[in-house]
């Protein structure tokens, strides 16, 4: 009997050291991770993923200097093979198609999932930046999952929708955003300037922006579709376009991870070294004459201006390396090394601080000057958009003599000696404004219009022509290969908006 | 429900225990046939009866036996049992021999618990400590490659403290953790505590195969379990005090297999500054490398014939060297026992200054008082490692990276004066003009850590009845270190290399602790009825666990040589990581025995975790399982002497694999660079969450055969086992374009199957000389049965070009890669145009990662005091990623680079297609860019041409001892002395097209398995002395 009392006590103590086993239990919360955020601290991060997307070394805008001859690399260095050989592939440039869903779609969504009147801004700030990021990705890949992209959980494999039927809707969204903004109760949340880093919350630029991406959308779409009534109703809705380049800046700084996504890819790191991208990327001689023998003043900014050069090839002292070269050291040995060539130059680079350009103010004059001289917006206007473009672009780059440049009467710089040429003119000039900022737009340009003409194609190609498009990427085809399209022929299978 | 459970178990152990009798007392002595000493605990039962009693604390026992003519049973487990007669007798002293064989060996299971081997339904194995330091490892989990049926031990690196994965019967799960369950001393462990133990300290592991046997553990036996003893001290010694030292000395064992024709340059001209190969063919002229210097420059242009220079990588690495030395003590004395020992470990790499020194300490000891036995085993580990570090130069890159970028011609021995500016080692002299001197390398870069880690619990056992026991147990493993990893920063003459950028400097500072918790308490109770014997065990068990860790990163710093966190500049990059889970269950076991010759086993455990929602977080594992003593039990099988022993098993059990701390819930996270200044920033994380995850389900049947054939002189162990695993808790990987990149979900079904084999015994034994022979086989597979509607694959860990997936339909892991297209008869199609192979646009699945079989042999011969031991297996039926090749392709240093001297070709056995699916043989379509750019930009993208049989045979461990007769020592005042010659890995066989590296090497301790061979050094062998000697 004194034994069984024994045995009860002990029981009981096993059972006491669990009796507030709730409580023990409870240690599942995340101490280093919260589990929700207030929209102001979800918008800057999704910003600054768009600035990376265009900006970062081989995303976007890199993509675009490579395909449209901007670009080209130095002796010692093996870094474009894939783009001199125009290897599309599942794994070329896919980085595009992934980063842009997984991280600033991803996070655009959660303020576009956002209920109640009172995130009404936040809401049309989300559907202006998707709609700017979905239209580039209708321009590299063409079909794209859109209605069903984005559910995260509840959608795993996401259809993928007609490339132009996309095109319209992003032009609702866009106009649903405006209605949003206009309509906005006076109490709804506006971020500030610490919580949208691209208009610190000046909701007029956004519906500003949200009229340029639409004419950056109809104007691509002009040559397949009757988009009039569209450009006429941004016009008819009257805040009109942007008034400065679209910079992301979350307050970039010289420090590790903080630096504007361009200059720490392609500029100095922040011990101020030069990075070996840096150094690995240079002009091309095709630009540069282009550049050199029509007075531009803008080479030495898009361009660096190597202190001592060994090419006879030089064009006032700058010197570019055709896309592809074989022989580097023939027929002068060392002539282009890093050191020797022309590296992006200090209009691009302008500082570890600078922001990042996600649309730059020359390239909404020259869609403005595009439509105009297709009847879409007053006529008489091109020339003065086309002008006001070549002007904007020596402004960003921090040039002066923009009249003097497109006074020369010389064709395709001359808006008057470009007479029966002026959409070459206007692709031409875009082409050279877009260089090293969002010279993506330049190739969509270039399979849309054949613009520039006589563009040259990498010694490496093995087709008459580069790239009109990209492939899905390999994870497209792993994780949603029942919905994925087959891979188009990337040289001749052109975007819905280029023909064919 | 708590109660409920413990109602049953007081039901189930006040049943009639009460016993009456008539007849007479025999009282007498138990006695242990090997030294003497007294046995506690035997069973003395009257047969045919039941009644019985036990063996007190000095092995006395009294009985009153029935009148008439009786006998009397004793039984002890690890003792031959023997019947006597009584005879009327009524003093009677009995001396157990030790059990020889195999069905009467004690078994330690789950929860530390040892059964006799009949009474086990599942299948474990035994490894004694011998075994484990044949050739005086530094970690005991090499020592078990090859020695255990179903078990795979991978040492994936052969850095100074290198890390194993430890897989039992393959993959149960896709995300989760598959690895080996290590339990030490009857407490839930980790396996980086058993890589911290000293060999030496352990008495013996026994290996719980399948899931059933480790289920007492809960939602960690899913995997199997090692369960470790540490020595005790022995009864009736009163001191040992011994000293065991070993010196092994590492080298290389091999190099990969690189062409030694063409060396320094690019594009078929010779270029001096080329980290490359695709220069013209040597010819043994005299030709400068490196850069030139100006006029003014102290040094000489470096001049060096354009031939190969033999082993010019292998001479970088030197001969390591391992001392290890424990001294041990161990006594008992009056009802006390201890162990006590001191392990030290230093051991220089093979890549020069790579140092790791460890130290040991274990100190275990138990005393019986009275009906309490309270034991503590403790040990303490430190070691402190200073290793070159493996984020070098401007684009973060391994050190043998450095190594393998040196073209055959260029004498690598010859720059190690790196820090002198008038040698060729100098950075600014180098001659490489892209990659540094590996010698600079391990001068500007280094990573040191140091660990500490207590492991210990205390037992306290009372014996409250004969029949009844109650334990309690609680322990730790708890493990603290800090680290410090630096850079330094390097500027380059532009004039004399122009191509490097500066290397920018760091200093990273960690801080970790991780500290788990284990205690448990144990009711267990035993008696026999006649023919029925009952085992009963009731139990409570609790875990927790915490762990933090600490970053901290300068860049840029502006002292030189000064590594602090204050001398970085901008902001220090800073983070914490924490975690803690908690769980407990209560668990039963029953064991039912008919004849002892039947046994039935049913066990059952409840679990309640912190991980999952609340409300959800308990769970049920149940276990059955049967053993059948079939040459006891049939009339016509026993006594016969042939087949002396042989065992039926069954068994089944489901467990449940948890999830992971924080898991259940979508997280987000300051996004990297924020805050910038007042602007701060959280990103949604790329793992979306099933908002009903689950726990997975891992469902093991498993069916054995033990026979013992001539008492044990031959046995043979086999099994068969099937695994079922559902609602797998996988990291789905979804389109990109869900906005998320991985979905946590419980998905889909995997089956795996296998079966594993053992033979062993004595092959000669005739006068002083015997030959012990023992043979494994192991063939384990497991099958993706489905993932989800719509969805066949999953990809664990991929780079678009290749990577380990799970494919429905397929083994698991699963290696895919990109391929050449080919025609239905296997010839790769070429395009007309370039003479260029085509490739298929998505990856191909080209084999498992883990091997179809592994075979162990095993062999010790044994002549008066010689013995000689060997330990091989062969493993083979897989593949892996040859990662090495791939990044060396690039630097024209593989063979394939030079099967067409360099020349345009045309592919051999290759095709075109004439018409839609018409195909004609390709005689005269030749690549171009075969002095270069046809390996490099075309070969090197079809990642297809580094998938390698994974292959090889492995002499394991090899040693040769003698330990001195007695009559030697006599005279001295040594007890033992013993010296032997040992070897590991002394040979390796490979097939051809493995030409890079060790297949076992692997990047990453995770389901992950099969690519390797780039961020290891070359693999190793060694070879070396070890000294035993006790007093």
């Amino acid at each position: 009997m004194k034994n069984i009392l024994k045995y009860i006590s002990l029981l009981t103590l096993t059972l006491l050291l669990t009796t507030s086993c709730e409580d023990f239990l409870d240690v599942n919360t995340d101490p280093n991770n919260p589990t929700s955020v207030t929209p102001d601290l979800v918008l800057p991060v999704a910003q600054k993923y768009t600035g990376e997307i265009i900006q970062w070394d081989r995303y976007v805008s890199h993509l675009g200097n490579m395909m449209m001859y901007n670009w080209s690399q130095s002796d010692g260095f093996s870094w474009y093979n894939d783009e001199f050989l125009y290897q599309v592939s599942s794994s070329f440039y896919q980085q595009i198609f992934n980063v842009s869903y997984r991280n600033a779609l991803k996070q655009y969504q959660i303020l576009d999932n956002l209920v109640g009147d009172e995130y009404a801004n936040y809401r049309a700030i989300s559907k202006v930046m998707k709609a700017y990021h979905f239209q580039l990705l209708v321009d590299f890949y063409g079909d794209i999952p859109y209605t069903e992209a984005l559910q995260r959980s509840q959608e795993a494999t996401p259809v993928y929708d007609d490339a132009a039927t996309i095109y319209a809707d992003l032009i609702v969204e866009l106009d649903s955003a405006i209605t949003l903004i206009k309509n906005a109760d006076p109490a709804a949340l506006v971020p500030d300037e610490y919580g949208d880093i691209i208009f610190e919350g000046e909701m007029t630029d956004w519906i500003r922006m949200a009229n340029s991406v639409k004419l950056r959308i109809l104007v691509r779409n002009s040559d397949v579709d009757d988009v009039s009534d569209e450009i006429a109703a941004i016009e008819a809705e009257g805040t009109g376009f942007i008034t400065s380049d679209v910079l992301v800046n979350p307050g970039y700084l010289k420090e590790e991870e903080k630096q504007n996504p361009l200059w720490d890819d392609l500029g100095w790191d922040v011990g101020g070294t030069q990075t070996l991208s840096s150094k690995a990327t240079c002009a091309t001689p095709y630009v540069l004459e282009w550049l050199f023998t029509r007075n531009d003043p803008r080479i030495d900014y898009i361009y660096e201006n190597p202190e001592n050069t060994d090419d006879p090839n030089n064009f006032g002292g700058h010197v570019g390396v055709i896309q592809g070269l074989d022989q580097y050291d023939s027929p002068v040995v060392d002539a282009y090394v890093p050191e020797k060539v022309s590296n992006i130059g200090p209009g691009i680079l302008k500082g570890a601080t600078m922001g990042a350009n996600i649309l730059s103010l020359a390239e909404v004059y020259f869609n403005r000057a595009e439509a105009a001289f297709k009847g879409l917006l007053p006529p008489g206007d091109a020339k003065t958009y086309y002008e006001a473009g070549i002007a904007a672009s020596f402004d960003y780059l921090g040039v002066g003599g923009a009249a003097a440049y497109y006074g020369q009467a010389v064709p395709l710089v001359g808006w008057n000696s470009s007479t029966n040429q002026e959409l070459e003119a206007i692709i031409t000039q875009k082409w050279i404004a877009m260089n090293g900022i969002t010279a993506e737009q330049s190739w969509f340009d270039y399979s849309r219009t054949g613009f520039p003409s006589g563009l040259p194609i990498s010694e490496l190609a093995s087709t008459s022509d580069r790239p009109v498009r990209l492939f899905y990427p390999a994870g497209e085809i792993s994780s949603n290969g029942e919905n994925v399209p087959t891979q188009p022929d990337a040289f001749t299978d052109k975007i819905f908006w280029a023909g064919n | 429900m708590k109660r409920n459970v413990f109602l049953t178990f007081l039901l189930f152990v006040f049943v009639g225990f009460n016993l009456h009798a008539q007849g007479y007392e025999v009282t007498g002595k138990v006695t242990s046939a090997e030294d003497g000493s007294a046995l506690p605990g035997v069973s003395v039962v009257v047969q045919g009866t039941t009644i019985g009693s036990v063996t007190n604390y000095d092995g006395e026992f009294s009985i009153t036996v029935p009148d008439g003519e009786q006998s009397l049973m004793f039984s002890f487990i690890g003792m031959t049992t023997q019947v006597l007669q009584v005879n009327a007798a009524t003093t009677l002293n009995v001396v157990l021999e030790a059990a020889t064989t195999e069905l009467d060996e004690v078994v330690v299971t789950a929860l530390g618990i040892k059964r006799e081997r009949r009474e086990v339904t599942y299948q474990t194995q035994k490894v004694v400590d011998e075994d484990l330091t044949v050739v005086q490892p530094t970690r005991a989990a090499s020592a078990l490659a090859g020695k255990v049926a179903g078990l795979q031990i991978n040492v994936q690196d052969n850095g100074v403290n290198p890390s194993n994965q430890i897989l039992l019967r393959g993959l149960r799960s896709i995300s989760g953790n598959n690895s080996a369950l290590i339990v030490i001393d009857g407490s839930i462990s980790s396996e980086g505590a058993f890589n911290d133990m000293n060999p030496n300290d352990i008495a013996g592991i026994s290996v719980l195969k399948g899931a059933t046997a480790a289920a007492l553990y809960g939602s960690r036996a899913g995997n199997g379990a090692l369960i470790i003893s540490t020595k005790a001290g022995t009864a009736g010694k009163t001191l040992t005090v011994g000293v065991t030292s070993a010196y092994t000395a590492e080298q290389v064992a091999y190099m990969p297999d690189f062409q030694t024709e063409y060396g320094t340059g690019w594009a078929g001209a010779y270029d001096n500054i080329e980290n490359t190969n695709w220069g013209p063919r040597f010819d043994g002229t005299m030709r400068q490398i490196g850069p030139t210097f100006p006029a003014d420059h102290p040094m000489e242009t470096q001049i060096v014939p354009y031939a190969p220079v033999k082993d010019n990588l292998l001479g970088f690495y030197e001969t390591g060297d391992t001392w290890q030395n424990t001294v041990y003590i161990s006594g008992s004395r009056d009802n006390s026992k201890f162990y006590a020992s001191f392990g030290d470990q230093r051991t220089d790499g093979i890549v020069p200054n790579d140092s790791y020194r460890r130290n040991t300490v274990r100190f275990n000891a138990s005393k019986k008082l009275g009906k309490l036995e309270v034991s503590a085993n403790t040990s303490f580990f430190n070691d402190y490692t200073d290793v070159v570090g493996s984020t070098i130069g401007d684009q973060n890159r391994p050190l043998y990276w450095f190594v393998l970028n040196t073209p055959a011609n260029i004498p690598l021995t010859e720059y190690s004066d790196w820090d002198n500016p008038l040698s060729y080692g100098y950075a600014d002299n180098y001659f490489n003009a892209y990659y540094q001197n590996p010698y600079w390398a391990i001068g500007t870069n280094r990573n040191m850590d140091e660990t500490s880690r207590f492991n210990g619990n205390l037992n306290v056992s009372w014996e409250i009845l004969d029949w009844l026991n109650f334990t309690a147990r609680a322990g730790t493993n708890t493990t603290w270190g800090n680290g410090k990893n630096w850079r330094a920063r390097q500027t380059y003459d532009p004039a004399l290399q122009p191509a490097h950028s500066t290397v920018s400097s760091f200093v990273e500072d960690t801080k970790f602790q991780s500290s788990s918790y284990t205690a448990d308490a144990i009711l267990s109770a035993e008696h026999n009825f006649d023919l029925i014997s009952v085992k009963g065990i009731l139990g409570y068990n609790v875990n927790a666990y915490d762990y933090s860790y600490l970053y901290v990163r300068a860049n840029n710093l502006s002292i030189p040589g000064f590594y602090d966190i204050s001398n970085g500049t901008g902001s220090p990059e800073v983070s914490k990581n924490e975690s803690q889970t908690r769980n407990f269950g209560f668990y039963g076991d029953l064991t039912l025995g008919y004849d002892n010759f039947l046994f039935l086993n049913v066990s059952g455990r409840q679990d309640w975790t912190s991980t999952l929602a609340p409300g959800n977080n308990s769970y049920f594992y149940p276990g059955f399982g049967l053993s059948f003593v079939f040459t006891d039990a049939i009339p016509a099988l026993q006594d016969n002497s042939f087949i002396t022993f042989g065992k039926l098993t069954a068994s089944n059990s489901t467990v449940y694999n948890d999830l992971g701390a924080y898991a259940i819930n979508e997280i987000y996270s300051q996004s990297s660079g924020f805050p910038f200044g007042t602007v701060n920033g959280f990103a949604l994380s790329n793992t979306a969450v099933d908002a009903n995850i689950n726990k997975e389900k891992i469902n093991t049947t498993e069916f054995g055969l033990n026979i013992g054939l001539m008492n044990g002189r031959v046995w043979f162990d086999g099994s068969y086992f099937m695994t079922n695993t559902t609602d797998l808790i996988t990291n789905t990987t979804p389109s990109v374009s869900s906005g998320s990149t991985a979905f946590l979900t419980n998905i889909g079904q995997l089956s795996g199957s296998g079966i594993e084999l053992s033979l062993g015994g004595s092959v000669v034994k005739a006068g002083d000389f015997s030959w012990d022979l023992n043979v494994n086989y192991t063939h384990f597979e497991t099958i993706v049965d489905e993932i989800y509607e719509g969805l066949d694959e999953v990809s664990i860990g991929s780079t678009g070009e290749y990577g380990i997936y799970a494919i429905v339909g397929m083994p698991f892991p699963q290696l895919k890669a990109n391929v050449y297209q080919r025609d239905p008869q296997g010839r790769i199609i070429v395009d007309p145009a370039s003479g260029y192979p085509k490739t298929e646009t998505g990856l191909a699945p080209l084999g498992k990662t883990t091997p179809d079989f592994i075979v162990g042999l095993n062999s010790v011969l044994r002549f008066k005091g010689f013995s000689v031991a060997a330990t091989f297996d062969y493993r083979g039926g897989h593949v892996y990623y040859e990662q090495g090749s791939d990044a060396m392709e690039f630097t024209g240093r593989s063979m394939a680079s030079v099967s067409s001297n360099r020349q345009d070709f045309v592919i051999p056995n290759s095709v075109i297609e004439v018409s839609d699916g018409v195909y004609e043989e390709n005689t005269d379509i030749m690549i171009s860019g075969g002095k270069m750019d046809y390996w490099q930009n075309v070969y090197n993208e079809v990642k297809s041409n580094y998938v390698k049989d994974a292959s090889a045979a492995k002499l394991r461990e090899f040693s040769v001892k003698y330990a001195l007769p007695q009559r030697m020592l006599a005279n001295i005042p040594v007890s033992k002395l013993s010296v032997g010659f040992i070897a590991t890995n002394p040979f390796t066989w490979l097939p051809e097209e493995n030409r890079f590296s060790d297949p076992e090497f692997n990047n990453f301790n995770s389901n992950v398995i099969g690519v390797g061979g780039y961020f290891q050094s070359p693999p190793v062998k060694s070879f070396g002395f070890t000294v035993n000697v006790e007093f």
